[in-house]
């Protein structure tokens, strides 16, 4: 599996002042792939992303993307090397305009999508253009807080529980959405609680339990390992 | 035709005119002040020493082949200092930024403040060492003599200039911010930080042009201002602290409030000195404190940022340096013999500053509000108790009394406006109250002006014993000192002192637990000018005199920086702090006006590198060392230090 990761994780561990969240992450992405990290709160999902991402200061081990290691990189850097992250709270800027969200991150690789894509995917963000980020309803917000990376060109994304109190019809398109991603040939890392959105999406799972993963579960095995995977996230 | 009220027309336009051009610079200085304070969440108190670098950098430009006779450099005119000097002053912006600016993006606000506070008295005391209070005069260019005859007055040509090109920067850089691309990354930059660096963006040096930009526009203000006013070291002071009254009025989040603002007070000032000249230096400060009563975030405001007050408190409770009762009796001994070590009239100095800096510290330290205009309760009780002594023929005590009954009325009065506001703003607001009282006195009758009111007579304690004798004012004033050091040991021992340290820590917390904190906090602000109306009384007495430099803003600085050399929020920590200080002023009074530049240089090294203070710090090594000694065994753990979310600049 690694000799084609995209992204690949080893031994990721990551602290919040003193106290440690993560204890020794290992999982790899391929190429294309839609992968999963499922748990409850708090096991560490979020924590692993913003990592990813050079948002935690400290941490150590490894997180190796296209064979090249960004542990240690500032958030900018790894940005510029395609990887886009999606925040849990969405983060629209309620001093921008919905276009000006939009087009607030930088374009670093060649092939992201075009405004009228975009607009195709979201016929409401059209709509609303002009409106303030933070007018929109909770639904248009993910859906603009997911469309503003599309257009960077990034090959991976990071999407942090994209479906979270969201109604079941947007959870719904969302889902298309991110179906529609894979299509293209984008790599996502999704991070849910939701295991049946995440379910009919997703080629593998990961299971994380108090900052380490503690199960894989490939798709074609989520049938027959139900009453396992509700195990690990029942309250 | 516009015969107002006996005000002939050329005098109206002409103070309008007037008013329009400070109105400009307070425009494009407040803006810079703006956009740092929104992005860099830093108070920039330097802004004002950053516009004065600006009219020295076009007077040095003039004037290179004086001061560098041997290189055979040109004279570079109003038009290159116009382009040079904003570049030059944003460079050095920039390496300020680098250099300390930076440093603090991630500590709570007040250090930022109290950062850019020493930077500005090190530059102007710098520049005061060389230059002194005399102004230097700077032409009117060539292109721009003469002037346009309106029929009703005569407009000078650099003036339509100034108010033209001003304006032209203004509304450019309010183009950029809201409406370009650039401007689009400022904003969300502003909001969340790390967001924007994780879509790529260098954010930190984003921070750092930004910061530059700002400092640039105060350095063509100043460019511009040169030929207006006097180009002078002290030019920057006074008008940082009006800055920071059109900031409050204009309010937050809104770069076009604040140009609309600076214009408007520039206009009322104008018109307030063709009609009531008495009021046009307080009349901004008053606006001020109308709108924070009726529209407490300002005329352009959108809300009131929740910021929490600055928990910024190096004590530790349990240490024997905060035990109050052990240390009031050593302060009665100790202060019993200092008298027959050092000169007694130093040692009333120490004791009357110890209990400035200790009431003050009540207020920063223990509720964790950052004010800087305690030089209004210092001061007006320093006037109100040589007014009635000497004019009144009040006994010593009842002057004393007197001063401290105004300064806590004043205190209730100014605390009641700025409680409205918090952190920074908390700072910006009191600065400004306080100001009213300093021109106040600078224009009142009774307090004689420049010269103050001298030869205060002592007078007998209780009519019997005579205060004229050395000894005895001694002993009155370390029974004062005593007296105030209990009093505010007992407040913060008291349970409404824990409900003053619980909002420090958590001031929603603290209303949820059922406390109505505006009304703790306005009691402890009210004490504090109370206590601080003490130590000025006192001081009235002892130096026979109190003066405009008991109200002047460097007052109030002194008393944060006794408390921050000292440690904030330790009992003892402005105590130490006032001896520091006041050894310092002492034994560097043969520097002259370098001085100011040593305090300065403490300010800044103190916020970088010694934050605890020396009572904060020492209480840690004390308690390092018992803990030490209670487990000697243990092998020393390896704690991971703190340090953990990006810093990315503006601390959310």
């Amino acid at each position: 599996m690694t000799e084609a990761a995209d992204l690949a994780v080893a031994g990721l561990s990551a602290w919040y002042g003193d106290s440690q969240a993560l204890h020794g992450m290992d999982f790899a992405v391929r190429r294309g792939e839609v992968v999963t990290l499922l748990g409850r709160n708090g096991a560490g999902k979020t924590t692993t992303l913003r990592s990813i991402m050079g948002l935690l200061r400290r941490k150590s081990g490894h997180v190796r993307f296209a064979g090249e290691e960004l542990l240690g990189r500032l958030p900018e850097y790894i940005a510029r090397k395609g990887i886009a992250y999606c925040p849990e709270e969405r983060g629209i800027f309620s001093s921008l305009s919905v276009e000006e969200n939009l087009d607030l991150p930088p374009v670093v690789a060649p092939g992201g999508m075009s405004h009228a894509d975009i607009y195709a995917l979201f016929p409401n963000l059209a709509e609303r253009r002009r409106s303030q980020g933070t007018k929109l309803s909770g639904g248009e917000q993910q859906m603009l807080a997911i469309a503003r990376i599309l257009r960077t060109g990034a090959t991976l994304l990071l999407l942090d529980e994209p479906t979270e109190g969201l109604a079941p019809v947007i959870v719904k398109q969302i889902g298309q959405v991110i179906g529609q991603l894979k299509a293209r040939g984008l790599t996502v890392l999704l991070v849910e609680q939701n295991f049946r959105f995440a379910a009919k999406l997703a080629d593998r799972h990961y299971v994380v339990e108090h900052g380490r993963i503690v199960d894989t579960i490939a798709a074609a095995d989520v049938a027959a390992s139900m009453s396992r995977i509700e195990n690990y996230l029942k309250v | 035709m516009f015969e107002l009220i006996g005000i002939s027309p050329v005098l109206l336009f002409g103070q309008v005119l007037i008013g329009l051009i400070n109105g400009v610079f307070y425009a494009m200085m407040s803006l810079g002040v703006a956009i740092i304070f929104g992005m860099l969440r830093i108070g920039n108190f330097v802004h004002g020493a950053q516009y004065m670098l600006g009219a020295f950098g076009a007077w040095y430009l003039l004037h290179l082949p004086d001061l560098f006779p041997g290189l055979g450099l040109p004279s570079l005119g109003y038009w290159w200092a116009l382009v040079l000097v904003p570049l030059g002053v944003g460079l050095i912006g920039a390496l300020m930024e680098r250099l300390f600016i930076r440093k603090v993006y991630d500590l709570e606000h007040a250090y930022g403040l109290l950062l850019t506070v020493g930077l500005a008295m090190v530059i102007e005391g710098i520049f005061n060492v060389f230059y002194g209070a005399a102004g230097q005069q700077y032409g009117v260019p060539d292109s721009l003599r003469g002037g346009v005859n309106l029929g009703f007055m005569f407009m000078p040509l650099y003036r339509i200039w100034v108010i033209v090109a001003g304006l032209v920067v203004c509304a450019a850089t309010w183009y950029v911010i809201e409406r370009t691309k650039l401007g689009a990354y400022l904003r969300a930059a502003t909001e969340n930080p790390d967001l924007v660096r994780a879509f790529g963006i260098n954010v930190p040096r984003m921070l750092m042009l930004t910061y530059a930009f700002g400092v640039g526009l105060a350095g063509l203000a100043g460019v511009m201002a040169a030929p207006i006013y006097q180009v002078s070291p002290q030019m920057g002071q006074s008008i940082i602290i009006t800055i920071f009254a059109v900031v409050v009025i204009g309010g937050m989040g809104s770069i076009f409030g604040a140009i609309v603002t600076g214009l408007m007070l520039g206009v009322v000032e104008g018109l307030t000195k063709a009609f009531y000249p008495q009021g046009a230096t307080t009349v901004i400060f008053i606006i001020m404190a109308i709108v924070l009563v009726f529209r407490p975030a300002g005329l352009f405001g959108k809300e009131t940022s929740a910021h929490q007050p600055s928990d910024i408190a190096a004590a530790r409770p349990e240490s024997i340096l905060e035990n109050g009762r052990l240390w009031l009796a050593v302060f009665a001994v100790g202060g019993s013999l200092l008298p027959f070590l050092v000169y007694p009239v130093f040692a009333m100095k120490m004791l009357c500053l110890a209990l400035f800096a200790s009431a003050y510290n009540l207020v920063f330290g223990y509720v964790g509000l950052l004010a800087f205009g305690h030089a209004a309760f210092y001061g007006s009780s320093a006037y109100v108790a040589a007014h009635t002594a000497s004019a009144f023929g009040f006994p010593t005590e009842l002057a004393i009394l007197s001063g401290v009954a105004v300064a806590t009325a004043l205190g209730g009065l100014f605390g009641w406006l700025a409680i409205r506001r918090q952190g920074l703003y908390f700072a910006m607001i009191t600065l400004a109250l306080a100001q009213i009282v300093y021109f106040y006195a600078v224009q009142a009758s009774w307090t004689n002006g420049e010269d103050g009111i001298q030869s205060v007579p002592r007078g007998h304690l209780f009519g019997i014993v005579d205060l004229d004798q050395p000894l005895n004012m001694y002993f009155f004033v370390l029974a004062i000192f005593l007296a105030g050091f209990a009093a505010i040991y007992r407040i913060v021992r008291s349970p409404f002192g824990q409900v003053l340290k619980s909002i420090r820590e958590n001031e929603p917390r603290t209303t949820s637990l059922g406390y109505s904190t505006d009304r703790f906090k306005l009691l402890a602000f009210t004490l504090s000018a109370g206590l601080a109306g003490l130590a000025g009384g006192t001081k009235a007495i002892v130096f026979q005199i109190a003066s405009l430099t008991d109200l002047y803003f460097m007052t109030s600085a002194d008393a944060l920086l006794m408390t921050l050399i000292g440690g904030v929020g330790t009992l003892l920590g402005p105590v130490v702090g006032a001896v520091v200080v006041v050894t310092m002023q002492k034994e560097l009074a043969t520097l002259g006006s370098w001085v100011i530049v040593v305090q300065g240089a403490a300010f800044v090294l103190f916020v970088l590198f010694l934050r605890k203070g020396i009572v904060g710090t020492l209480e840690d090594a004390l308690a390092r060392r018992a803990e030490r000694r209670r487990r000697p065994a243990d092998a020393p753990t390896a704690a991971p230090v703190a340090g953990d979310e990006v810093a990315a600049g503006k601390p959310r």
